[in-house]
């Protein structure tokens, strides 16, 4: 560690698992296991534009320079509040974060969950301030990228700018699984599969993870009541939809959820 | 998956040389691990935890009610001998604002699937209370729907008539449980519980009646004057009641930690071998009459649910015995009442000053707990597989735990090493079998798995395997 608290990018440490000799390693992070350059975090969102700032070039020594490895963040820590300046961009290596707001009366509205790979921040960019608050569900690590410096990259690097931008897209059609009058079967079925798709995206198992959101925030997000979660998800386990024993999910039957849950699902 | 098809075999000079004090287990870890520092705090935040769950479990509340009327000798439950009502009513005021207290902290859609009054004597309280306080619970917490709910009652029928019973069915109660420990008149005076077979027959008959789900006598061996001619008798007069369940205790003559047992002269405990031969009546008794054993000192009828649900593969352990399903958290309500909320287990204040003091204070009265580590929660489900089942996978508890089974338990198996050699237990690359030799000595099986007991002095807190 840094004496900021922060430990620099170390791109060539490989993963070990020396605790203790007994136990099975935790299911590979092919996030968080950024070993070598040559498969230097090569499932990350941000990876695209890693590279196209061109690691294993000159280049590399500037994106180290722009990025630090900031965590642990216990569960409940906020990554950042808001109002917070925004100065960088965070990726998730291990983790789940949520994001938040509250209105007036001091209800939370949770926005979206971010899962390793993904990136928080970028509704920032413009107001220059975060606005809203990203706290950790379970304890996560991140990429921090400064913004400034990443700026200042994409100036002279046409191909990150690029990136940058599609970045941005990407997230302002991401899939919004409250749009519409839909049934809360509908809506959980399409929040399952949409994580499953976002996992298997970035190497992870499609078909079985562990739930970090609570079943509240789970419920807040898809604007249904927390008992309603919850029937819906015990109806699936009656329908061997799914197989869920405390937050370890299965997904046992992919296509009958996606059948369920597509009115909602892009394309 | 079980392995309890063949009855236990009952091998009296084996079982004589495993003879130690050991934990029942009806939890891991066992409650002297409990800890001080676990209280209020920890308390509501494993409550808040469980509510949080994409399926936050079912509840079953246990009640403890500490009054008797009449000193049993042999007793180690914690409770207070009076006549006097009041003193229960002043408990029962403490008791409403526990539940006052803790209810709220439960999400309303997590109804009361298991209920159990323990005591002490729960019918101590007359039905004019019972009715109130099954009413305030009813008002606090959801109560499940009536086809699904097991609420259960410990009676001891020489305080209960049929009319009593009939009142607890009103109640919602559909399970009992019935003290008998021994009709044979010599063993009831020297341990002074004197009550008649008609006396239990009317509560047996009454429950039955009442269409109450399953009734459960308890009976021990072990205690003074006993002798195998009496206790054949009370077998005997056992079987004709007709209980769907019949659990056999052994006394643990623990007169230092049991201040009633020092009543007990230790000169009219029946021998060792005698000990032995007593169980093994009960047992041989027993099945010929079509119960099951299922497990440490508990048999069933093959239709009873507790059997059902070992050939189901779903029985789990908890702090009655055996249990139909495990899935609830279990909220301990009253003095000296433990709880297991999630990954924690937590105990109220076992004297009725701190518990009285607590509540008036407008705190909860826990005073002990445990949040459980990783390597507890693995020895938990371990232990709970082969006292429930007798069987584990270890490919399969491997991947439930994300651990290689014999490299984590190396030290375990070895200590398994003589069990194995005793035939007690088969050790092989797949699975972890108990043998129906090792089914009676089930406590020095799981023993070898409990990551506190390499202290030796703790095994004397314990009562004798068997």
């Amino acid at each position: 560690m840094s004496e900021s608290g922060f430990a620099p990018l170390q791109p060539v440490i490989a993963m070990t698992f020396t605790s203790q000799a007994a136990r099975l390693p935790e299911p590979p992070n092919p996030i968080a296991d950024d070993g070598d350059q040559s498969h230097f975090c090569g499932t990350c969102a941000f990876s695209s534009v890693c590279v196209a700032a061109g690691y294993e070039k000159p280049e590399l020594a500037e994106l180290q320079c722009l990025v630090e490895h900031v965590g642990p963040f216990d569960p409940g820590v906020h990554v950042f509040r808001t109002g917070d300046p925004f100065r960088a961009l965070f990726a998730v290596r291990s983790g789940t974060v949520k994001t938040r707001l509250f209105d007036k009366e001091g209800r939370e509205h949770v926005l979206g969950f971010y899962l390793p790979g993904e990136v928080i921040g970028l509704n920032a960019i413009y107001p220059e301030r975060f606005p809203c608050d990203a706290v950790a569900l379970d304890t996560a690590d991140f990429c921090r990228f400064s913004f400034p410096a990443m700026s200042a990259l994409a100036a002279r690097v046409p191909a990150v700018q690029k990136h940058l931008f599609r970045l941005l897209s990407k997230e302002l059609g991401s899939a919004s699984l409250l749009a519409g009058d839909h049934s809360a079967d509908e809506r959980v079925a399409a929040f399952l599969m949409d994580l499953s798709a976002r996992y298997a995206a970035r190497g992870f198992p499609a078909n079985r993870f562990h739930l970090s959101m609570s079943r509240g925030d789970i419920a807040n997000y898809l604007r249904l009541a927390s008992e309603t979660v919850s029937r819906v998800l015990s109806r699936f386990r009656t329908q061997r939809l799914i197989r869920i024993e405390g937050r370890e999910l299965d997904l046992l039957d992919p296509p009958g959820l996606l059948r369920l849950g597509q009115v909602l699902l892009p394309g | 998956m079980h392995n309890f098809s063949r009855p236990p075999e009952f091998d009296p000079a084996l079982i004589a040389r495993y003879d130690v004090a050991g934990p029942r287990y009806t939890s891991y870890p066992t409650v002297p691990q409990f800890q001080g520092q676990y209280g209020e705090a920890q308390l509501r935040e494993a409550i808040r935890s469980s509510n949080e769950e994409p399926i936050p479990r079912q509840l079953s509340l246990y009640v403890h009610v500490p009054f008797c009327m009449s000193p049993c000798f042999y007793c180690g439950c914690n409770r207070v001998i009076t006549h006097d009502m009041t003193k229960a009513d002043r408990y029962l005021e403490r008791l409403y604002r526990e539940i006052e207290l803790l209810a709220p902290l439960f999400d309303r859609d997590r109804p009361v699937q298991q209920l159990h009054f323990g005591g002490g004597t729960p019918n101590f309280l007359d039905l004019p209370r019972m009715r109130e306080l099954m009413r305030s619970l009813a008002r606090h917490f959801s109560f499940i729907g009536e086809a699904e709910r097991e609420y259960g009652i410990e009676i001891d029928p020489r305080f209960a008539d049929a009319a009593y019973v009939r009142g607890l069915a009103e109640l919602g109660f559909n399970r009992m449980s019935v003290g008998i420990q021994d009709f044979d008149p010599l063993v009831q005076q020297a341990v002074n519980r004197i009550q008649s077979v008609e006396q239990t027959r009317e509560v047996v008959e009454a429950a039955r009646e009442a269409s109450f789900g399953s009734v459960s006598v308890d009976l021990i061996y072990g205690l003074p004057k006993q002798s195998l001619e009496g206790f054949s008798s009370t077998l005997d007069e056992v079987v004709k009641l007709a209980p769907d369940r019949v659990a056999v205790y052994g006394y643990a003559h623990l007169p230092q930690m049991f201040k009633p047992q020092r009543q007990i002269d230790a000169a009219q405990l029946p021998a060792a071998a005698t000990r032995l031969a007593l169980f093994g009546l009960a047992l041989e008794r027993l099945c010929a009459a079509g119960y099951v054993y299922i497990g440490m000192d508990h048999f069933a009828r093959v239709d009873d649910e507790l059997a059902v649900a070992q050939r189901a593969g779903t029985l789990q352990r908890n702090f009655q015995g055996y249990s139909t399903h495990g899935g609830c958290d279990i909220l301990g309500l009253g003095a000296s009442a433990i709880g297991r909320i999630g990954d924690s287990y937590s105990q109220n204040a076992r004297d009725l000053i701190g518990y009285y003091a607590a509540l008036d204070a407008g705190r909860l009265p826990v005073v002990r707990g445990l949040a459980l580590d990783e390597d507890d929660l693995i020895r938990r489900d371990l232990i709970g597989e082969l006292m429930c089942h007798g069987v584990v996978d270890k490919r399969a508890f491997g991947e439930r735990h994300r651990l290689l089974f014999d490299t984590y338990f190396a030290r375990e198996r070895q200590r398994l090493a003589p069990l194995v050699a005793d035939d007690l237990v088969q050790d092989d690359a797949r699975q972890l079998q108990v043998t129906s030799r090792g089914r009676l000595l089930m406590r020095i099986i799981a023993m070898c798995f409990d990551a506190y007991l390499d202290d030796q002095a703790q095994t004397s807190r314990f009562s004798r395997v068997i």
